[in-house]
């Protein structure tokens, strides 16, 4: 049974991380990365790591995208400035 | 140093400080107590690191505890096993093997690994220096944002401070915890427009916990004789009070790690007023 789990969330990894590296918005890309790590630390924890589970989901799915989404804002001001 | 002092006393002043640092650098070398000879087989043992896992306790139990070709580490000392609440004065009675890994045996690398993130944090900080403007965020936040952040970010912080607390225990440790507890702060600069963080308190609480970490360390050396070595009984595993000094380090790394990923958040989402040049 958790075989089946585990492949399905390997199938949201792979995918999201292909939309991560192909979209065309820098924002879905972020929100695909924060994705694969969400879905990166589900198999931390399939494979006996709850440690590391816990930090990839604290760290990768939570923090850093938080922080990607926050310096996308500020890059996109910037430039708007410039076009003023 | 004045901005007006010539670039050459300014060198020669930085040349000088660095090589004092050096000469100190080496010479605490040269003065520290010799460690004592650690024998490694009287260390790591197998049968510790197995502790948890099924398939040994069942092969101790059919008799055969080591595969063919395994020899026991210390074939002096008979085996025994291991259990929750009752084995006392192990060697490090962390009861979650990573940490005891982590914190204890590599806690060298531990430090160097929180050097790093000050580093990183540092950068960051660098980079956003400048005078504080309110948040980027512009929208003005809900009701049920701003209240229920408020709401959430007790919660949050008690969980980050149990997962860091409890790192002997269960999985979990000092980055974990302090994440969480950025993602706390987080929260409270996305609820509410006009929150300001306490700058001056993060980065003492920072460099506080920073130093707690190396004191803890300069304690195992002169009392142990060996850098970050276990100074206090290590009492029953399983027990919150156990594990020796795992607990206090990985409280000083979670404090130092919440204080600073506060600090990197807070200095990115408060949109700064400088020039780009």
């Amino acid at each position: 049974m958790i075989i089946y789990i585990a492949a399905l969330v390997v199938a949201v990894v792979i995918t999201t991380a292909l939309i991560a590296v192909f979209s065309k918005k820098l924002l879905s890309s972020i929100i695909a990365m924060g994705l694969v790590s969400l879905g990166v630390s589900g198999l931390f924890f399939f494979l006996q790591a709850p440690d590391v589970a816990i930090t990839e989901a604290a760290i990768g799915a939570g923090l850093s995208t938080a922080i990607f989404v926050i310096a996308l804002k500020k890059v996109k001001k910037g430039e708007s400035e410039d076009e003023e | 140093m004045r901005n007006d002092t010539p670039i050459l006393v300014k060198k020669i002043t930085a040349l000088s400080l660095i090589t004092i640092l050096m000469v100190g650098f080496f010479w605490a070398f040269t003065e520290m107590p010799k460690g004592s000879s650690v024998n490694v087989n009287n260390r790591v043992s197998r049968l510790y690191i197995l502790k948890n896992v099924k398939a040994a306790t069942k092969s101790l139990n059919s008799g055969n505890f080591f595969a063919k070709g395994m020899k026991p580490l210390r074939s002096d000392v008979p085996y025994s096993p291991i259990t929750f609440g009752k084995s006392a004065n192990l060697e490090d009675g962390a009861a979650n093997v990573v940490t005891s890994i982590v914190v204890d045996y590599r806690g060298f690398d531990t430090l160097g690994e929180v050097t790093v993130l000050f580093l990183a944090a540092t950068g960051v900080a660098m980079l956003f220096f400048g005078k504080r403007k309110k948040n980027i965020i512009k929208a003005q936040a809900s009701l049920i944002m701003s209240v229920g952040t408020r709401i959430a970010y007790a919660v949050i912080l008690l969980f980050g401070i149990y997962i860091f607390v409890h790192g002997h225990l269960t999985p979990g440790g000092g980055f974990p915890g302090g994440a969480v507890i950025a993602s706390g702060v987080l929260g409270l600069f996305l609820g509410n427009d006009h929150y300001e963080s306490n700058h001056l308190g993060l980065k003492l609480f920072e460099s506080l916990s920073g130093m707690a970490f190396v004191i803890i360390g300069l304690t195992g050396l002169f009392s142990v004789n060996s850098f970050l070595a276990n100074f206090l009984p290590t009492g029953v595993i399983g027990d919150l009070y156990s594990a020796g000094f795992i607990a206090l380090i990985y409280i000083a790394i979670g404090m130092k790690v919440g204080a600073e990923l506060s600090a990197v958040v807070d200095s990115m989402i408060v949109d700064t007023e400088e020039e780009w040049s």
